[in-house]
């Protein structure tokens, strides 16, 4: 009967939770996602550098959400948090104006720009970064963080 | 949620010294670019930033650095980074701007 219980709490642990949020195309709310982000991750056991790396690269997917997104303030985009007991993978997703994401390079530091910080910082924190993007029709940014030892 | 900055022109060095605290985002980062404009309109010189009290940046900050930095290196002048807390400095590596700006008190 013991064996029983136990196998079942196996199983329900390695089903992953779903958490999501729909925000405001408003930059005062960037704020407000790297909190509950924070919370998330911080319930999961992720240790401060971690969630600070976390916070950091959610806050530059909503930057790039609202920049590249829809220009109407009205809009939403929306964030999904999936939480097992490995990892982290966080979907942001705008219906905006889309980008070609193929052109993302390393910054050129002979000639810094003003833009085009934000992927590379999330690619340089996140374990690994997928960005699907279509002109006129949106993108879809989803980055992992596994926990334990920084890979 | 908010950005406090406070500047102060120095005449016998002929630097900008400013204290930014708080945070920088896509939400505040017009605020520190205003500010630095209007900075660099007056005197067009070094500007040092001391960062005790920033705890946060984000790339749309390090942008409005990067303009006021351009500016700045057509007559040879930079930006002095000072103090910055562990987390600034670890942006400022990733995104290799340690090489451009001058970062001390790391």
């Amino acid at each position: 009967m013991m064996e029983n219980t136990k196998c079942i709490e196996k199983v329900e642990k390695k089903v992953c939770d779903h958490f999501s949020i729909s925000v405001p195309n408003k930059p005062e709310y960037v704020n407000v996602v790297r909190l509950t982000t924070s919370a998330i991750a911080s319930r999961m056991g992720f240790n401060i550098e971690q969630i600070e790396d976390i916070k950091v690269a959610i806050a530059e997917a909503c930057t790039n959400a609202i920049k590249h997104g829809l220009c109407n303030h009205n809009q939403n985009f929306d964030i999904n948090f999936f939480i097992d007991d490995e990892k982290i993978i966080i979907d942001v997703i705008d219906k905006g104006t889309g980008f070609a994401s193929n052109e993302i390079e390393k910054p050129d530091l002979t000639s810094p720009k003003e833009g085009g910080l934000g992927i590379f910082i999330i690619q340089s924190l996140m374990d690994k970064v997928e960005i699907v993007s279509e002109i006129g029709k949106g993108t879809r940014l989803q980055m992992i963080k596994y926990l334990g030892d920084d890979i | 949620m908010a950005l406090y900055i406070n500047k102060n022109y120095n005449k016998e060095e002929q630097l900008w010294m400013i204290n930014i605290a708080g945070e920088i985002d896509i939400y505040t980062a017009n605020q520190l670019k205003e500010t630095l404009m209007k900075m660099l309109d007056e005197h067009n010189e070094n500007i040092k930033i001391n960062c005790l009290e920033l705890d946060y940046i984000d790339s749309t900050g390090l942008g409005v650095l990067i303009g006021a930095l351009k500016r700045l290196k057509k007559e040879n002048k930079s930006i002095i980074i000072i103090n910055p807390k562990k987390n600034i400095s670890k942006l400022l590596t990733i995104t290799g701007l340690n090489k451009i700006f001058i970062i001390e008190g790391e």
